[in-house]
């Protein structure tokens, strides 16, 4: 018996370290980017050096591109370690080169260099793409009768713009975009609220589900009268919310309750199940999963909270693990 | 509990070096409870992957603009049973900020200085997308991107930006529409770039002349050109078969192959009604564009995350419908000539 316990033991461990091992294995898939990375940070800074840099410049240079050769060697040799020790120090050289050279140029050439990126608005105008397309995702799931048609014109108005040098111009279109962007962000938000107060009712009806057992369970355990009281007054009030600001305050005194009495230690599970409802869900809309084993997952379901509501939460535990792995053979 | 220590017998004698021993036998059973133990390992292995699957994120994707802000995507795990979610922004200056929930409707959220407080309802998996200008820095012409990350992230380096620096070693290096793209891992990562309009961004490695014969290159190098050789010559051999019709069919009726063109989209559907609607539109857009498109395209096309249209892509490349490729580093999606069953 010692030896059955000893070798299940020891099987336990060794799962929990190699699990733990696993998280890190995959680092570094490709040594040979370290080198890619390193000879183009080379080649760059060796067409900035020229006569008039320093002999400290020169010499980092030299001592830089011995770190290259060295890991170009160490990956021949697949020392790995060898190579990411010689990669970063060869990195470190080659920052200390670019700030040098920085250093050292001439006071108009800055100048002009930061002028041109100060003025040049083409990133503000990318960012301003990436959130409308952001948007325009959002407004079709709503499908809210949204116009983005302004809004594209003058996104080739800008682009137009910019490509032709007239920076001041795309400034002002760029700025004529985030107004109307203001305003149409303001409608989808609008179109949202609506929606999230029937999320939030439904969302609140789930809690309640869960609640309910939660009671249930604090009964058989023959838990005091006053925690089954403040439970089931928290309740009556979560249940007669309606605004989405008021379910979450309600919620937030329930979860204060449960913490107050230590009756947080199935919530882990709950949640699982809530998480499993929701494939269920979209399996169901998917036509991945036949009926009968959809009917039967759903009834799975069922009986796992049953079991949560009896506080069999071993039982309730190896259930949902079972119909975790078999849904997620269908997901995507 | 009483630890059972049994002395050395008296009759044993004591070494010379003047140690007392005692046995310990039974201090296991008796004073820790081995089956309290292997009790307590199997809750701790059976709840592990129930606790790590809640509020971790999934994906994390940064962008820097040629500015110096810098675009944060991130899909994230979240308990559904909490009514909102608190999440730790990169940086207090944040822009255009949108939480988006399980079924892709807005979430409404409270930003507080690094802080934002999003109303989940119940979804279990939120992808939020952000501006940040709190991650890079500028000394002279040398951009300083710094990022203590709480996971494994992929990075978008802006067009025309040269690495110069670096203190963190990356797992992957791609090319992503002429940007260099790095996957890089938790933890702190300080990169410095600078720009630079006349070297592009990755330039494969010179291997010198005087290098010496080296077996593992040959093999790395020539492995896969002999595979690609034999595979060449295999499918030849299939499609002699197939055309030929004195030939026997001896192949299992569930890997027949039906040969469609590019754009018999019907032929497709009819093969396989169970297709999702939206999948549908997606190889119509295919065939429309002669039966071969980038992923990018479609991601603009049908205005779907990047994730999305991955998990579309990989569901149509599961029915056997179509293929990815990859063209200059990108995925290249290609229509099968071919639809076989699926594997």
């Amino acid at each position: 018996m010692k030896n059955i316990t000893s070798f299940v033991l020891l099987i336990l461990v060794s799962t929990m370290v190699l699990g733990g091992i696993t998280n890190t294995a995959h680092a570094q898939n490709d040594p040979s980017i370290l080198l890619k990375i390193a000879k183009h940070a080379q080649k760059q800074l060796e067409s900035q050096i020229n006569q008039d840099s320093s002999d400290k410049t020169k010499q980092l240079f030299k001592e830089g591109t011995q770190q290259v050769n060295a890991l170009e060697a160490s990956l021949k040799n697949n020392d790995t370690d060898l190579a990411k020790k010689h990669f970063l120090s060869a990195m470190r050289i080659f920052k200390e080169i670019s700030q040098q050279l920085t250093n050292n140029q001439s006071p108009q050439t800055e100048i002009a260099t930061l002028k041109v990126a100060v003025e040049d608005p083409s990133a503000d105008l990318l960012r301003m793409q990436e959130y409308v397309d952001n948007l325009k995702v959002i407004a079709k799931k709503y499908s809210a009768s949204i116009d983005f048609s302004e809004l594209d014109d003058l996104f080739v108005t800008a682009k137009q713009q910019i490509m032709d040098n007239q920076f001041d111009d795309a400034l002002q279109t760029i700025s004529k975009i985030k107004q109307i962007t203001i305003n149409l962000n303001n409608e989808i938000r609008g179109h949202a609220s609506q929606q999230e107060q029937s999320r939030a009712k439904e969302y609140a009806q789930k809690y309640l589900e869960q609640l309910d057992r939660l009671i249930e369970n604090a009964k058989n355990q023959r838990l005091s009268e006053d925690i089954i009281q403040k439970l089931e007054t928290a309740r009556e009030n979560l249940s007669s919310a309606t605004d989405p600001h008021e379910i979450i305050k309600q919620i937030r005194e329930i979860i204060s309750i449960k913490e107050q009495f230590e009756l947080t230690k199935n919530d882990r599970l709950e949640s699982r199940v809530m998480q499993v409802e929701k494939i269920l869900l979209k399996l169901s809309n998917s036509d991945k999963l036949s009926q009968t084993d959809l009917e039967e997952a759903k009834k799975t379901l069922q009986t796992i909270k049953r079991h949560l509501a009896q506080g069999e939460f071993e039982t309730a535990n190896e259930l949902l693990r079972s119909l975790v792995t078999l849904l997620e053979q269908f997901r995507d | 509990m009483n630890p059972e220590i049994v002395p050395t017998h008296r009759g044993e004698s004591i070494r010379e070096d003047g140690m007392l021993f005692v046995r310990t036998n039974g201090i296991l059973e008796t004073m820790v409870k081995a089956p309290l133990i292997l009790a307590g390992l199997i809750i701790v292995a059976v709840v592990m992957p129930l606790q790590t699957s809640f509020s971790s994120t999934r994906t994390l994707e940064l962008i820097i603009y040629s500015d110096g802000s810098t675009h944060v995507s991130s899909q994230i795990d979240v308990d559904p049973l909490e009514p909102d979610f608190e999440l730790d922004l990169f940086g207090k200056s944040i822009d255009n900020f949108v939480a988006v929930g399980d079924a892709g409707f807005l979430l409404s959220e409270e930003i507080i200085e690094d802080k934002a407080i999003i109303d989940t309802f119940g979804s279990s998996s939120i992808i939020i997308d952000y501006d940040i200008h709190d991650l890079i820095s500028k000394e002279g012409r040398v951009w300083t991107f710094s990022f203590d990350s709480p996971s494994d992230y992929t990075l978008l380096m802006p067009k025309n930006s040269v690495i110069v620096g670096m203190s963190a070693l990356p797992n992957n290096m791609d090319l992503v529409d002429e940007q260099t793209k790095l996957d890089l891992t938790t933890g702190l990562s300080e990169i410095n770039y600078i720009f630079s309009a006349t070297i592009n961004p990755i330039n494969k490695p010179e291997i010198p002349n005087e290098s010496p014969f080296n077996y593992v290159n040959v093999a790395v190098i020539g492995g896969p050109i002999i595979a690609a050789v034999i595979g060449a010559v295999l499918m030849l051999k299939r499609k002699q078969q197939k055309s030929s019709p004195s030939i026997i069919q001896t192949e299992p009726i569930s890997e027949k192959q039906i040969e469609i063109k590019p754009s018999d989209t019907e032929t497709i559907f009819n093969f396989r009604p169970e297709m999702r609607e939206d999948d549908k539109e997606i190889v119509k857009f295919i065939s429309d564009k002669g039966g071969q498109v980038l992923e990018s395209e479609l991601r603009k096309k049908f205005l779907q995350p990047r994730t999305t249209m991955w998990r579309a892509v990989k569901r149509l490349e599961r029915l056997g419908i179509i293929e990815i490729d990859k063209k200059d580093l990108q995925n290249l999606v290609k229509l099968k000539k071919d639809l076989e069953e699926e594997k």
